[in-house]
Formats: C-alpha cells, structure tokens, sequence
C-alpha cells in the first residue's frame, strides 16, 4: 500500500527531497531489526516495510508531520536509534521517522545538573560532554550507543550506575512532546515557562501517560526534546583510553575502583545487595560479566583481552587451569564500582566494603584485581560502549524472567531461570554457557532498593532451528512464571509483538482497568489511531 | 567467493548502530564522534555498514531488484573501514567490509555498473594507470633522477610510485625526494619507469575483481625480473594492495612504506635529521595505512559450532580489525624533526575519520569526497596546528583541492616533504 502521492509530496515539502524516502532497498534497511526473527513469518529478519522513511530536523517540522498524517490517515513510528524491534513499524501502511538528524544537546545547566537534549543525543556522546563539566549521566543497560531522550521518555531507563544516578526515568525533568494528535504538550516545569527543573510542575504532570513504567515505546506521539538530571563525576574529563582494540581500558585516579564481588552461595549475594543499599556506597552495582554464562563467560572476557585472540579460539581459553580456576572463582559474583568523592570517601566506602564482605563470606575476585582487568572494566561499566558484546556468541539473543523487585523476590524466581534453560543448553538449540547467564541491576533505582535478572539465552541468529528453539524457550519461560504466580518477563513483551489482535485482547483483559484507561487516553490524544498496539489498549466490549 | 556466502554476515547485524560512531571509549565530543562518512552525508540506514548488511540480506532474498539508488548505496562509500573496526569492537561473526566489496563485485558481475567509473575503468584497460593519462608518460616523474632502471638493472628495493605520485604534477616531487632519501641512505633501490602499473587496488575496491589480478601478475613479473626482494612505496593505496591484496591471490613480497622505511632509517642514523622546521601539525591516518594497512595472514577453514550454538573458524581465522595497522612509524617520524610539534585530533590510529578519496567516491561523487574531506579539515584546525600531515597521495590531493575550493586556511603536506625540510 504505497503512500498516495498527494500524501508523498505533502510530506516532502516539510521536510525537503533530501529527507524522505520510499525507495525498497532503503525501506528495508528500516524494516530490518534484532528480534524481528522470533515473531515474523519465515523467521524473517525483516518487519514490515515502511511506506516511507522520513528524517525530521525539527519539532516544528515533526508536528507538521503528525499533522499530515492524521490528515491522511497514515500510521507514523518515531525511533532514535532503532535498537530494538518495537521502534519499527508493526503493520503495513507504516511510515517511519528517523530522528537522526534530531541530535542536539540544547543545554547543560551545570549548576542545576541537568541536561536537554534531542532525540539522536546518544549516551556515550551526552556522557563525553557532561563529563567535561564534572558531571555524569545515566547510560542505561543499552549502553552508549542508544538515546538518553528514549530511556528517559519511551522505554525503562535503568542501568549500571542506576543505583548512583537513578534511572532515566526517574532522571526526567520534562518533556516537549508531539502528541498523536499534531499538538504539542511541555511537560512539567517547562509547560509554564519555568525552566527544566520538575517533570511534575508547575505545568502539566503527563509522567504516568507519556513514560508509566516501559513508555509508550512510540505508539503514543513523538518526544522531541527532554531534560534530564545529572549527577557529580569526580574523575577526569575525558576518559584517558589505554590498550589494543578491541580491549581498550581506562586508568583512572585512585578515588576509583572496579570489583568483581563473589559469593559462595546466592543468599550471602542477596544479602550483600541488602547491604550495598543500607550503606550508600556504590557508583556502578551491575551484575555484567555473567551475562555470557557463568561458565563460558569467564573464557571469553579472558581472549577478549588478548587482541591476538577471537571467539574462535575460546575453547582454548576454557581448557586452561587458570581460566577454570577464574571460573570457579566467579561463579556466584557481580560488579561493584566504588568512586570517592574525596580521598577519606573512598576509603570509607573500601571499608564498609570490607565489612560486608566479611559479613556475608564474599570476596574479591583476584584476577579482576590486576590493574590492567581493573582498568578494562572501569572502562567498559563506566562507559558502556561495548554492549554488542550481548551478541558477540551468535548474532541473537533473549533476555527472560528479568523481573524487578526486592532481592528476596529476585532471589525466588533464580533458580526458576535457571531450570527453564538447562534443558534449552543442554539439547544444544541454545549456546550451552552455563544455566546461570544472568545479569541486571543490583539496585536499579538511586539508592538502592530493588534489583533484577535478566536470564540470557543466546541462539544462532542464522539458524532456523536455534531460532525456532528461542521462541519455544520464551514461551516455555511463560509457562514456567505462570506456575509459579510470576508474571512473564520481557520474554512476555517480545511475543506480544508478533501477536494477533485476539490473543492480545486476551493478555491485556488481564488488566482491565490499565488498558481500558488507556483506550480512553488514546481515543483521546490519538483519534486517527496513528500509533500502534506499543500503547496497549483493550477494545470497548 | 559470492555474496551468498556472507548470507550469516548479513543476518548476523544486530543493528546497533556501532559502525556509524567511533568505538565509544573514545569519544570525547559531540562534534567528532560520528566515523561514517556514507551515513553522515546520506543520512538514511541504508548508508551505514549496518544498513547495508540489511541491503545485501534483501538482494539475496529477492526483496529489491537493482536500480539506482541501490548503486548509490553500494558506491557511495569509501570502503575506509571505520565502521568494520567499530564493528569489530563487539563482534568476531561480521566481515562487514567484504560484505560490502562482496555487494560491488556482484553488481558489476552483473553489469550494474557506475557510469561515472566507466572512463576509468576503460583508461585502466588501456593505458594501466587511474589517472585517465597515457601510459608512456608513466614513468616522466622520474625524469633526471640519479637511481637505478630497473628494468634495465637489478636492485634488492623497488620503489613503486603508484599512479598518483607519477601523474599528478604537484606530488612528482614529493616522489622523487623519496626514492632519492632512501638511495642516499643506502638502500639498493630502483624504480620500473614505465614498466611500473597501477596497482589494481582501487578499482578492486571499486567491485572491479579480475583487474586485480591481471595488474598483480604484470606488477610482479616485472619485479622478480629486476630480482626485487623488497617494494617500497610512498603510497598508502598500494601498501594496502600490495601487503593485504596480493598475497591473497597468490603473490608475496615484503612491503614497506616509506613512512616505515624512513623510521627505520632514522633510528639506525642513516637519515638525520638536522634542521628544524617550527611548524605544529596533526597527523591523519590514511586509511589504508592505518586500520586496512594490517598484513595478510594465510588462512583456510571451515566453520562449526561449539558449546551447542556458537559458529567458529577451525582453525581460528585471523581477524583484521585495525588493532596492527601503521600508525607509529609515521608520529615517530614527526617527532624527529626538530622543532615541529604534534598535535592529535580526536578520531586518529584505527578510528580515524576517512580523508574522503578512496572507494571510487572522489571519481563518482565528488561533492561527497570534498564535504568528507573538509569535515577532516575542520578536526584538524580544531587541534590548533598550522598543516595537516599524511602519507597518501590520495588524501593529500582531496585535503589540497577541498582547502582551495572551500578557501579553508591549513597547510596540507606529505610526510616526505617535511622531512625534506629537516634534512
Ligand atoms: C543490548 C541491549 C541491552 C538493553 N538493556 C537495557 C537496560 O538495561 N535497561 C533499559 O532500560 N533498557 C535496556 N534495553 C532497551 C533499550 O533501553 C531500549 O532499546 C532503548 O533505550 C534503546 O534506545 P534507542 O535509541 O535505540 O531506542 P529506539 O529503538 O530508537 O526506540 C525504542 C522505543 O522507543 C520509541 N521511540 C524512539 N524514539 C522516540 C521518540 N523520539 N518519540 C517517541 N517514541 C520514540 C520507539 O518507537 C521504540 O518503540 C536494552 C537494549 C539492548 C539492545
Ligand atoms: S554492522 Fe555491526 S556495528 Fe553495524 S549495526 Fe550491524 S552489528 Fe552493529
Ligand atoms: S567504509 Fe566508511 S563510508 Fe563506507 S560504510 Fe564504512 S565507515 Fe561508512
């Protein structure tokens, strides 16, 4: 269904010939997208095609848009960096906007610590800058390559340094937001004129509607411009970068440290997080390098800093003593990066460190210790550059379970992760890493408080059968959590994507006050119906 | 090879976005993060590396047929690498460059071709040179010079100019200073005259796969002929050909730049370095000395899967990813010379920003070729230094023609010449 050419050229004159586009090669460059082979026809790694891409350089010019589109009915899916299949389009008769060109930071208020940006301002980019000021930013799990303006408004927002820096979206401090509608709504402080300091006045509190939990991850307008706090980096102003690509690392001033804290069972771990909370200390608090499974893991972040090395060469790596002893040593462990404020801060913090360790029985991973490992991983969990590292095995992963709560509720659904993939790992159709892959935050909110894990399963992005077992993994996943009165993880939100209309009637009915009040919102703000099922609605009975 | 067998390339992109951006870890602005020229000037997916895995994916499947916007996002790219090298940063399972070149040889197997390479390509056949001149006037850049012919003697070195140092008037000298440097300081050197040809690289890069091999076996004939051991040569295009290229189809010889040559001879004093030339510089990696410049490793195998799902190379494949490119000799030889200083801009060694000439942009899309160029310029003055430095005659002549067409005010000059200068 290619767009009408009354619509086409409406279209181009707001953002010029060079900004718009429907020839095929380019759309589906746009259709191509991660995940895109667990919910379409075919395993195919495409979703549908857009009509056409368009590239906004400007609010003004993306409410014309809107306004073009509810003109002549035309569905519309903003991204930013497009890093995730829900920013593509999900039907046919989709046309896609591309916020690249959107890419300022506007303003960093040093005094007030905050920051507004546009769309395409990316994290390892806004970082760079803030840091020149003394000040940091929260990179969320998706690391440096993928937009703040996302984490804050559309999507969760949580990362390493959460438990330091909050989560982007508690970091928000207003939005500029194009509403389905063509209008334009600020958000917050700045909605009366006042400056970027409060995303809940004086002016309107749009928080629970235009963020909620996971965002309206584009099915509800477009965010154009948003503030974001930030926090005290007592550090250098750039990054000093040592090492041989691909394992670049950063020695940074004694009031840093990077840990890889170990347990010798997972309550002592628990109780550890407990610990971390009830003191304040802690920069970065992330469970990370278990990620690509607690026994292979090890292996691959031992070639990894050997720049004569690949991924072919890892099972040498896991043959060496040294490297199972590593292994073992690691098995139950997360990471922990302490930043003093001053000189007697950090050795406060190293302190209290040492008394919960000695509390819970953990220890300090020794290999992490050398100071060149410790200064990869400063490097890597400060700046978060390195998170297609998620796809270093096989091209494809899922994340599943990832539940966020306190850690005794975390701790109930581990073991429940780790049986639902054994058997994934152990048949071969998943990369058999360990049956513990787990990662996530160890306090995903600014002081602490509750934590996640994510259960990763790696399958072979080339493969139809590895594929096909990913699907079966994930719905396995959800049968699991619902024997066990958990709600399904992420794993729940990636299928809802290649759901039909019937069956996601049937999950939202679930929660039928949520989605009801959101069909209201968006018969509302959206009346043409130009966003998609991202913001979930229940049809009227 | 054919594009089919990068089909798991393709479908391995997990669409990050990393090939658009230097590795992370290194940026330290908004204003120079960005490494890929293609998408910074075209602006939509289809023009990063990312986009155009999806691209090669789509033709395989039949999704897209050829027209001209596919050419356009075929050709407009300098296959400089910057974003296999980010790429790379992550991933061991993506050959993103050969994808690319892979995409070129199959359009031009299949008469898809630019036809703005067509003269050259012709001139190519006809006269073995890229510069659309005669190739009787091959060797005029030599003209007078006191060094062995070799295709009248023997000598251990071949200096071989390459194309644009023998045609282009302005960079003839730079050559001659060179090859004269290094007979002074000993070296049994000597130059082919009009018996040297292109070396076939660039057109390579261009998807033009057979004119490699038929530049490599005339190259190399003469060169055994003459007993060459060694090829020298001031050119970054070539290096790359010669020490990656060749050896792939079969053809080896030690290869040196002159940059290295000349670090080498100044650490055993047979170069001295005496006068000083007060200038401050920053130095521009040229592609293809930098992160394509690594060497060939010979490499046979075949894949399977480990731990279940894992695919891997047995034995392990070697991976080019910019980590052992050339980039000291070069700043060492700058910082020999007296009174000079050095200034680093922010995207250098294996992530540097392209100089804009390469991929067969300057022949097909000039404007994109000057605009890459003076987003470099821009990063130089940024630095604060009086000239731009680099060892390629390529990046050399885009650098000068962008300062005079735009009016930018910086020096461009080859490392040769500021040698020279302190000589
Ligand atoms: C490897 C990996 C790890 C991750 N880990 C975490 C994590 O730890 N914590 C976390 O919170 N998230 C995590 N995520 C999810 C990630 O935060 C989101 O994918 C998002 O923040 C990525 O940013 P982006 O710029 O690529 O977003 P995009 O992919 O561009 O967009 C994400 C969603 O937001 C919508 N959107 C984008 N821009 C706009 C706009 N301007 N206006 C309206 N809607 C818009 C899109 O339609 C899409 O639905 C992870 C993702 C990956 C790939
Ligand atoms: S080519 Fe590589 S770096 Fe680029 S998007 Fe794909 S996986 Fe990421
Ligand atoms: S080779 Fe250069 S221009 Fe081409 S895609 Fe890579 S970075 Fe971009």
């Amino acid at each position: 269904m290619a767009l009408s050419r009354d619509a086409y050229r409406a279209l181009e004159d707001i953002v010029g010939p060079g900004y718009i586009s429907e020839d095929p090669a380019v759309m589906d460059s746009y259709a191509y997208q991660w995940l895109a082979e667990t919910v379409r026809p075919n395993q195919s790694k495409f979703m549908p095609r857009p009509e056409a891409a368009l590239l906004p350089g400007s609010t003004k010019e993306v409410q014309a848009i809107v306004r073009t589109c509810n003109k002549y009915k035309i569905k519309v899916k903003p991204y930013s960096t497009g890093w995730y299949f829900y920013g593509a389009p999900l039907t046919e008769g989709v046309i896609q906007l591309d916020m690249r060109r959107m890419d300022r930071i506007l303003e960093i208020d040093e005094k007030n610590m905050f920051a507004v940006i546009e769309p395409y301002a990316i994290a390892g980019v806004l970082q760079a800058e803030v840091m020149k000021r003394g000040l940091n930013c929260t990179v969320t799990g998706a690391g440096a390559s993928c937009s703040t303006l996302v984490g804050a408004t559309c999507y969760h927002g949580s990362g390493g340094t959460s438990i330091y820096t909050g989560e982007l979206r508690e970091n928000l401090l207003g939005a500029e937001w194009v509403m389905p509608n063509g209008e334009i709504l600020r958000t917050g402080s700045i909605g009366s004129g006042c400056g970027w300091f409060c995303a809940e006045g004086p002016g309107p509190s749009m928080r629970g509607i235009v963020r909620g939990a996971l965002g309206a991850r584009g099915g509800l307008g477009v965010y154009t411009k948003c503030a974001v706090k930030l926090s005290p980096w007592p550090g250098p102003v750039e990054f000093p970068v040592e090492g041989t690509a691909p394992a670049y690392r950063s020695p940074l001033p004694g009031n840093f440290r990077a840990y890889t804290l170990a347990f010798k069972d997972w309550d002592s771990l628990f109780e550890a997080y407990y610990r971390l909370y009830d003191n304040e200390i802690g920069y970065y608090a992330h469970r990370q390098w278990t990620m690509l499974g607690a026994d292979l893991g090890p292996a691959f972040w031992m070639l990894y800093q050997d720049p004569t090395k690949s991924l072919d060469d890892i099972e040498e790596f896991v043959q060496k003593q040294e490297v199972k002893e590593f292994t073992e040593e690691m098995r139950r462990s997360f990471q922990l990066v302490l930043v003093g404020m001053s000189q007697r801060d950090i050795e406060y913090q190293d302190k209290v460190l040492e008394r919960i360790l000695e509390e819970t029985g953990g220890w300090k991973v020794k290999k992490w210790l050398e100071p060149e490992m410790e200064q990869f991983a400063l490097l890597y969990l400060l700046r978060l550059g390195k998170k297609n590292l998620n796809f270093v095995y096989t091209g494809g992963w899922v994340g599943n379970f990832m539940q966020v709560g306190t850690p005794d509720f975390v701790k109930k659904y581990r073991p429940l992760a780790e049986d639902a993939t054994r058997e994934y790992q152990e048949k071969g159709l998943l990369v058999d890493c360990g049956s513990d892959s787990m990662m996530g935050c160890v306090g995903s909110i600014s002081g602490g408080g509750n934590c996640g894990l994510e259960q990763f399963g790696f399958y072979d992005v080339a493969d139809k059968v590895s594929t096909a077992a990913a699907v079966e993994w994930m719905k396995h996943c959800i049968q699991e959590e619902a024997m066990h009165n958990i709600p399904p993880g992420k794993e729940g939100m990636y299928l809802a994507v290649g759901k039909t209309h019937e069956e996601l009637q049937q999950d939202l009915a679930k929660q039928p006050a949520t989605h009801t009040w959101q069909r209201k919102i968006k018969q509302a703000l959206d009346p043409n119906d130009l966003g998609d099922r991202m913001y979930p609605t229940l049809d009227e009975r | 090879m054919a594009l089919e067998d990068y089909r798991d390339d393709c479908t391995n992109c997990s669409r990050c976005s990393y090939c658009k951006w230097i590795p992370f870890d290194h940026i330290k602005s908004a204003r120079f993060a960005r490494a890929c020229p293609s998408m910074e000037y075209c602006n939509f997916q289809a023009y990063s590396l990312g986009g155009r895995l999806s691209v090669g994916l789509s033709l395989l499947e039949g999704r897209i047929g050829y027209n001209d916007e596919l050419k356009d996002i075929v050709w407009k790219c300098q296959m400089g690498g910057a974003c296999d090298v980010s790429d790379k940063i992550c991933r061991y399972n993506i050959e993103g460059l050969e994808v690319m070149r892979e995409m070129r040889f199959k359009l031009v197997e299949d008469g898809q071709t630019l036809p703005q390479h067509k003269p050259y390509i012709d001139n190519l056949h006809k006269e073995e040179n890229m510069m659309m001149e005669p190739g009787v006037n091959r060797g005029k850049w030599a003209d007078g010079l006191d060094v062995k012919n070799l295709a009248e003697e023997k000598a251990a070195v071949v200096f071989h100019a390459g194309c644009r140092y023998s045609y282009a008037e302005g960079l003839q000298k730079t050559a001659r200073m060179a090859v004269m440097m290094l007979r002074d300081a000993g070296v049994d050197i000597g130059i082919m005259g009009e018996n040297e040809s292109c070396c076939g690289g660039r057109v390579y890069q261009w998807g033009y796969r057979k004119e490699l091999n038929g530049c490599a076996r005339k190259n190399t004939r003469v060169w055994a002929d003459a007993g060459v051991k060694t090829v020298v040569t001031p050119c970054a295009e070539c290096y790359y050909t010669f020490k990656r290229l060749y050896p792939e189809i079969g053809f080896t010889f030690e290869v040196i730049h002159v940059v290295e040559y000349i670090n080498r001879l100044i650490k055993e004093g047979k170069i001295k370095l005496t006068r000083s030339v007060p200038l401050t510089v920053t130095y521009h990696d040229p592609c293809h000395l930098g992160r394509l410049g690594e060497p060939y490793v010979p490499w046979q195998g075949t894949r399977e899967k480990i731990y279940g799902q894992i695919p891997v190379w047995k034995p392990s494949k070697p991976r080019y990813n910019g980590a052992w490119g050339v980039y000291d000799a070069p700043r060492n030889v700058l910082k020999s010379i007296p009174g000079l200083a050095l200034v680093e801009m922010e995207r250098i060694r294996e992530y540097a920003w392209c100089c804009g000439a390469g991929g067969g942009v300057l022949e097909a899309y000039p404007d994109f070729a000057a605009w890459t160029a003076a987003e470099r310029l821009a990063e130089a003055k940024a630095t604060g230094a009086e000239a731009i430095v680099s060892a390629c005659p390529w990046c050399e002549r885009n650098f000068a023609d962008t300062v005079k067409s735009q009016d930018e005010k910086i020096e461009v000059y080859d490392i040769i010449d500021l040698v020279q200068m302190a000589l």
